[in-house]
């Protein structure tokens, strides 16, 4: 029979889990929980954008032939994009040599790079199993279990409102995500803003609540059950409900003030100030205990980039550059990097808002893993040999990365990792014993090279 | 209690291994002094149990002597397998004592007696899973010992699968694509590319089989994702299809008349102050109009940095949009004045933006892109024919009185310095304000509205009426719904309360007449016309249907009869099988049978299956993702070809040796475009069109303009950018040279090079048919290969769907075989066998040596005593399959893939009929195996290869019964029950009186007795 109790579990990110939680975080004076956020960016990232300029010759030449590699970030300068988390070089981790080719599609990857196979477009047979943040969210619960937010478009606008996301809660099965920082608001902090609403739904709930135990009780054996299960979960999702209530004060102390250009969908807010807000709003569904897991595309290749800095006025389409066109005169290099320090200054923030919220004897961040990383691989047209990763992690989190820059043995190769070998490592540190999340590098398994498993050495238990 | 220190128990080895070590350190912890052996069931653990499994003995590591003294949940869990393993008779071992079958029904009593008193039998609950399927003796079921019991099917709900809620969701919110095939425009159901973002939380499991049974309740993960569907679909239906059709809802529509003519007035209002806001302002203030106006504010612009060498982004990457350049060209063409260079031009417009209110940036964004493009812009504009597509807005008043609102709200609200967009938003708020305080002023709506409203909406959602304790219900909660929420958000909630009922997700059936003698009711008219509905389609009644059950005619078995033929012979409703396969390479998956005819052999056999399994391109020498959608398209057309034929079916699909590779399903046009190729082949052979020029290929221009080939058009040969017809002329003719150079006489109509245009041959929905690399899974070299234009036509080393490539993939791993699924398929599905779960302790890992074959490496894990009491069922069947690789590519030597036996690398990157595979070391392939369990000794007995087992398997009739019993489970949705014993041999029956029609299984099952009645209890 399905009880509270396994309801709650059923349930904890099933199906289409968006704002609907699992059960709570936990309670205060316990541990904390750890906190994942995934930042996918599009376009690729180049292996040579995140070679240290201060590499000795001998580490370029390493580096530049994709041999293993291993230094203290301290004793190096960071690329010039990355300028905005040289605070934070402690905490940094540059990831590189993982491949991704099972989950690289070209352009676009969809769910296909979170969860380590390849699920084309619209295709939802693809989707093979739940992507890495859902696993991740199972471990640590919460109000809302975890949390998906886009800043997407048709080249032109923006998408806007609750969008189809890119995570999958299970097979077969896509997200939904906030696509603007107005609605992403709206929704996660509603049991504040505004409580009619759910009032309303708890008065629906209510209603199908006595219906279907009207029902029942004509009924007996497994059917009674059937609809036992039903009156159940309307029951445990009334319950979330009153808990989310009874959650308000914190929320409200919380809640991130939003400017007015973001109302409606913010169609006029450029670029960067739908990242800035989108960052707020990330930071308070975190401080406020809403969520623990949160996947963030902070663009793909259709993503409007409007208003940033020395391109004002321009109307920029990544795609455009990773075919090399220039605007304003300004070339596609140069403008690619310009975006990528967008996303660092927004990634910076984040860090420097969770380290100034106290928890325990420290901040939220030393429980905090921040992975930025690419879609689709090394580039515009990848073919996944090489996936970055930037990583920032606080000192309580389970990883053995910070302060370093990490070159694993290239693709195929005796030693290679796959992002399935670091999304187990994620996995097998935070209590998830699974022998092997994703799917395996075919060529690996061809020259029959091991592949199983966690990255051992990134973990610290 | 102390006979069970003494003597040893036998049985539990297998499966219940997993209960050793947890257990015993639980042991001398508790004593529960409450538990109590019975005297008969003491002495039959004696007599059958302790000699194998007590203190010293533990065979499996296990002791069933101290079940007094273990902890309550560890002894509940270990009762839990003892009943299990006696139910199944897998214990004690065969070559034992055996108890009597009174004697193991005592004991499996005795410990059920002892479950039940805490509620914790889990047996119960398993049979009903498809897993246990075959649990129930299939002698028993087919001796005809129990043909006298009276079949029933528990009155039931039956939660709506994957299928049937896009079904409904389509039909609810008036979804009907549409799909040309065979140059027909028709409608097709199964493509769900909705407006509306549904998530289908209904999803069936992905194993082979059955997989759609009723045992699934809705749980918290469904029921959250149904929550968020209400709400979209509440949104569709109200904001979208009711506004577009008033039809759809039209106490809806009646219930928003007031609202919607308000909004109605508002959007003309703003439209055409949008338009007209400053000859309006102009007509109102006259000259004093300028004086109003704000302080002119320019927009910082940065000048572009110098080009240099540079690429510049294009006029489609850079331009800000269509709706920002339509009105950019209005304002340009309104501003512009004779003499204006464009900086000029672009100033005026600036300030007339400015004056408007536009945001600044977008201001800002329009200026860059002028500037930056103003001549590709201009190009566009003329190109695009935007003055003639975008006409100039005439500004005429708007009739007196609307004027006279219009200018009395402007006049009240303007200030000095306001933007135009701040006068439009300030007079709408005022307009608005005094339409909702009319629309209070009016009342609520009256109750026959919003009676009329829910009825329609239990038509749309329920299709079927209220009933009057449903009406005054409903009637009450959406005043209140109206009441708090206002007309459209009430409405939008009552519809999400619909659909979250039960109801909407699970199916019902009950009986409804009066008891028989048995205590059997017959379903409903109604229920019944949904059973019969949902067993041949995911759609609920169609028309006839509906009408028999309405007017009293579906009550006989002769009205089910009816019904069922008709909807059998039905040919006029196409279905899209797979929406992933369609997706792959533009696959054309469709049919016309009653589609869950079709999906009951797809699941059954599983090759679907074959689809998510991640496979090395390399390893198959070609296009692998390509080609598996058109692998799996061609098995489904394979299986619709021998139901449509309708004559020795299950022998059919078992022992065929003629498939379906590289072909749309029509012969004719197959044929067709085969014959093309040859004529034109036949034409040029004897030229030298390998130095030809494009005056030679002129010479042949009346031939090529009738035959038509891709890429040339006789019109226009020269060479244009990418266009190079003389080019594409000579890699045809190669590639045609290549079908034909060893003696073929037909050539594959597949095409010679990537490219827009003319196919060589279409699929059934009018695209290209592609991913020709499918016959490399066939062993067929696309350059030597004498194409069947007629299929399915014979391929060799093949027989049935057991040998077609897509079961043998969808059977195996990622880079090999596996004999042990294929042959637990085999066991289960056509043998009625069962397999007992495979040990916890257990790891089923294969060794790796790369100087062995699979199997070799197999047989050293699993042919040792232990394992090979479950192995035997499996392997021995397996085995015969390894004449085909895990591509399903037929074999005689293994190629042991390693590097360290590497003898020839393949190329990376070659035309599609070069194979691109490493060549390594190999070993001859063994595939002799063994059949036993037909129960038929003329069948029985060595096997020498899978081809061998396919010809067996076709003549037994426990295979036979065995799809019957699994056709049973499919459309009854349960496991088959003693009780149904006379069910399943009348439907064997009719499939050998009809020559081996499926329709004749079909219809036996659905008006059978199982189908028919209902009972409001489980069977004992």
């Amino acid at each position: 029979m399905t009880t509270r109790r396994n309801f709650l579990r059923q349930s904890a990110l099933g199906a289409g889990a968006l704002a609907l939680p699992a059960s709570f975080g936990a309670p205060l004076g316990s541990t904390p929980p750890k906190r994942f956020i995934f930042i996918r960016k599009s376009n690729g990232i180049r292996p040579n954008e995140v070679a240290l300029p201060s590499f000795t010759d001998q580490e370029k030449s390493l580096d530049a032939k994709r041999q293993p590699l291993e230094v203290d970030l301290d004793k190096h300068e960071l690329p010039e994009w990355m300028r905005p988390v040289a605070a934070h070089k402690a905490n940094l981790s540059i990831l590189q040599g993982l491949s991704c080719k099972m989950s690289e599609n070209g352009h676009w990857s969809y769910s296909s790079v979170m969860g380590a196979y390849k699920s084309g477009r619209n295709s939802l047979s693809g989707i093979k199993r739940a992507t890495i943040d859902f696993e991740i969210a199972k471990l640590f619960p919460s109000p809302f279990g975890h949390v998906e937010l886009s800043l997407t478009g048709n080249y032109s606008t923006f998408r806007t409102g609750i969008v189809s996301g890119y995570s999958a809660p299970a097979p077969h099965q896509r997200n939904y995500c906030y696509a603007d920082p107005q609605t992403a608001y709206n929704e996660l902090f509603k049991s504040v803003i505004n409580p009619d609403a759910v009032n309303s739904d708890n008065a629906m709930l209510k209603f199908l609540e006595g219906e279907e135990s009207f029902k029942a009780g004509v009924l007996q054996g497994y059917e009674k059950l059937k609809l036992s299960n039903h009156i159940d979960s309307i029951d445990s999702i009334r319950a979330r409900n009153k808990k989310l209530k009874k959650m308000s004060r914190a929320i409200a102390e919380h809640l991130p003030k939003l400017d007015a250009v973001h109302a409606d969908g913010g169609l006029n807010a450029s670029t960067p100030e739908k990242q800035a807000a989108m960052t707020d709003v990330l930071v308070a569904a975190l401080v406020t205990g809403l969520t623990n897991v949160l996947t963030y595309t902070i663009d793909e290749l259709s993503t409007p980039i409007k208003g940033i800095p020395g391109n004002e006025g321009d109307h920029i389409s990544i795609h455009e550059l990773g075919h090399n066109g220039g605007y304003s005169g300004i070339p596609a290099d140069k403008i690619r990097e310009k975006i990528r320090f967008g996303h660092m200054e927004q990634v910076a923030t984040i860090v420097g808002k969770l380290k100034a919220t106290p928890e325990g004897n420290g901040s939220m961040f030393d429980n905090t893993v921040i992975m930025y990383f690419p879609e689709n691989g090394e580039g515009h047209h990848s073919h996944g040999t090489e996936a970055p990763f930037i990583v920032l992690s606080g000192d309580k989190c389970h990883l053995d990365m910070a302060g370093r820059y990490i070159r694993l043995p290239y693709h195929a190769t005796e030693g290679h990792k796959t992002i399935g070998n670091w999304y187990t490592t994620l996995l097998n540190a935070h209590g998830n014993p699974t022998e092997h999340y994703g799917d395996f590098d075919l060529e690996t398994a061809r020259k029959k090279i091991d592949q199983v498993g966690s990255i051992k050495q990134l973990m610290r238990l | 209690m102390t006979r069970f220190s003494k003597t040893p128990l036998l049985f539990f080895a297998v499966g219940m291994i997993s209960m050793g070590s947890s257990l015993w350190g639980e042991t001398k912890k508790k004593s529960f002094n409450d538990f109590k052996i019975s005297e008969e069931a003491a002495d039959l653990l004696e007599n059958y149990c302790y000699s194998c499994h007590e203190d010293g003995t533990e065979k499996g590591d296990l002791r069933l002597d101290n079940l007094a003294e273990l902890e309550l949940n560890s002894r509940l869990d270990l009762l839990n397998k003892m009943q299990e393993q006696l139910h199944f008779e897998e214990m004690p071992p065969k070559k034992k004592e055996q108890p009597s079958e009174v004697e193991r029904a005592s004991l499996v009593s005795w410990i059920s007696d002892e479950l039940e008193k805490h509620n914790a039998s889990k047996l119960e609950d398993k049979l009903r899973m498809p897993d246990f399927g075959n649990s129930l003796s299939h002698d028993k079921l087919f001796s005809g010992d129990y043909a006298h019991l009276k079949p029933y099917t528990p009155d039931r709900r039956w939660l709506i699968s994957e299928f049937i809620f896009d079904a409904k969701f389509n039909q609810l919110l008036n979804h009907k694509p549409i799909k040309t095939i065979d140059g027909k425009r028709q409608t097709v159901i199964g493509d769900n590319n909705r407006r509306v973002n549904l998530t289908n939380p209904f999803l069936l499991p992905t194993n082979s089989g059955v997989r759609y049974y009723d045992t699934t309740t809705l749980n918290g993960g469904h029921l959250l994702t149904m929550i968020t569907n209400a709400k979209n679909a509440a949104v569709q239906m109200t904001e979208h299809l009711a506004k577009r059709d008033k039809r759809y809802l039209p106490s809806f529509t009646a219930l928003m008349t007031e609202e919607d003519r308000h909004h109605g007035i508002l959007e003309s209002r703003r439209r055409y102050l949008d338009s007209f806001i400053e000859p309006v302002l102009v007509d109102i203030y006259g000259s004093k109009h300028k004086t109003l106006l704000p302080r002119f504010e320019q927009v910082i612009v940065k000048e572009a940095a110098a080009q240099g060498e540079i690429k510049k982004a294009p006029f489609h990457a850079a331009n800000p949009g269509r709706d920002e350049l339509v009105l950019i060209f209005r304002s340009m063409r309104r501003l512009k004045k004779g003499g204006d260079n464009d900086k000029q031009l672009i100033e005026k417009c600036e300030r007339e933006w400015f004056n408007f209110g536009h945001n600044p940036r977008k201001v800002q964004a329009r200026i860059t892109f002028l500037r930056g493009y103003m001549e590709e812009w201009r190009s566009q504009i003329e190109q695009h024919r935007y003055d003639e597509k975008h006409k100039p807005l005439v500004y005429k008043p708007h009739g007196e009185a609307e004027m006279k609102i219009i200018s009395s709200t402007i006049r009240k609200h303007r200030k000095k310095g306001d933007l135009y967009q701040t006068i439009i938003d300030k007079c709408m708020t005022d307009w608005e304000e005094q339409f909702k305080q009319a629309r209070l002023q009016a009342g609520s709506a009256n109750d026959e509205v919003i009676a009329a409203l829910i009825a329609e909406l239990f038509t749309h959602i329920y299709e079927r009426p209220t009933t009057p304790e449903e009406a005054s219900k409903y009637l009450s909660l959406a005043k209140n719904y109206l009441a708090d929420l206002g007309n459209m958000h009430g409405v939008q909630k009552l519809i999400q309360t619909l659909i979250l009922r039960s109801e909407f997700v699970y199916r019902s059936e009950f009986g409804a007449s009066n008891p028989d003698e048995h205590g059997r009711r017959m379903l409903s008219p109604r229920d019944a016309s949904y059973a019969i509905a949902y067993s041949l389609t995911d759609s609920s009644p169609d028309t006839e249907l509906a009408a028999a059950a309405a007017n009293g005619k579906l009550n006989t078995r002769d009205d089910y009869k009816r019904e069922i033929l008709r909807l059998l012979k039905k040919r006029d409703q196409f279905y899209v099988i797979d929406e992933g396969v369609q997706r792959i390479q533009l696959t054309a998956s469709i049919t016309n049978l009653p589609i869950r005819k079709l999906r009951f052999f797809r699941e059954f056999f599983g090759y679907p299956k074959m689809l998510p399994i991640f496979k090395d391109r390399k390893r198959f020498g070609g296009d692998y993702d390509g080609s598996k959608g058109r692998l799996v398209g061609e098995a489904d057309r394979l299986v619709e070809h021998v139901l449509k034929n309708d004559t020795n079916v299950f022998e059919e699909l078992l022992t065929t040796d003629k498939f379906y590779v590289y072909h749309s399903g029509d012969n004719e046009a197959m044929t067709a475009s085969s014959k093309r190729i040859r004529r034109i082949h036949e034409y040029f052979k004897d030229m030298d069109w390998e130095n030809f020029e494009v005056e030679d290929l002129l010479k042949h221009k009346e031939f090529l303009a009738e035959v038509k080939m891709r890429g040339i058009d006789v019109s226009n040969l020269a060479k244009k950018g990418r266009r190079n017809p003389i080019r594409e002329f000579k890699t045809a003719l190669t590639s045609f040279a290549l079908r034909f150079d060893q003696g073929e006489t037909a050539a594959a109509p597949f095409v010679s090079f990537p490219a827009h245009g003319l196919y060589n041959a279409s699929t059934r929905t009018g695209l290209q048919l592609r991913s020709p690399e499918v016959a490399k899974f066939y062993n067929i070299q696309l350059d030597h290969w004498d194409y069947p234009g007629e299929q399915p036509a014979k391929v060799e080393n093949r027989k049935g769907i057991l040998t077609h490539p897509a079961w043998l993939i969808a059977h195996a791993q990622n880079t090999e075989t596996d004999p042990v699924v294929r042959g637990k398929w085999v066991r289960e599905k056509l043998l009625a066998g069962t397999i007992p779960d495979i040990p916890i302790t257990v790891e089923a890992k294969i060794p790796d040596d790369h100087h062995s074959t699979l199997r070799a490496r197999l047989a050293s894990v699993t042919e040792a005593k232990y394992c090979w009491r479950c192995h035997e069922r499996m392997n021995p069947l397996g085995y015969s399959f390894e004449i085909f690789d895990d591509f399903g590519r037929y074999r005689l030597q293994e190629s042991l893939e390693h590097p360290d036996n590497l003898v020839k690398k393949g190329p990376d990157k070659a035309a599609n009929h070069v194979d691109l595979r490493d060549t390594y070391k190999n070993l001859p392939v063994d595939a002799k195996g063994y059949l036993r369990g037909t129960g038929d000794a003329a069948l029985d007995g060595e096997i020498k290869d899978a081809i061998d087992l396919a010809e067996r398997l076709g003549k037994s009739a426990r295979v036979r019964q065995s799809i019957i019993r699994h056709a049973f489970r499919y459309f009854m949705g349960r496991n088959e029950f003693l009780s149904d014993s006379k069910t399943l041999i009348d439907a064997d029956m009719a499939y050998l009186k009809s020559g081996g029609s499926f329709n004749a299984v079909i219809l036996s099952l659905l008006t059978s007795d199982s189908f028919l009645y209902r009972k409001a209890k489980q069977p004992e």
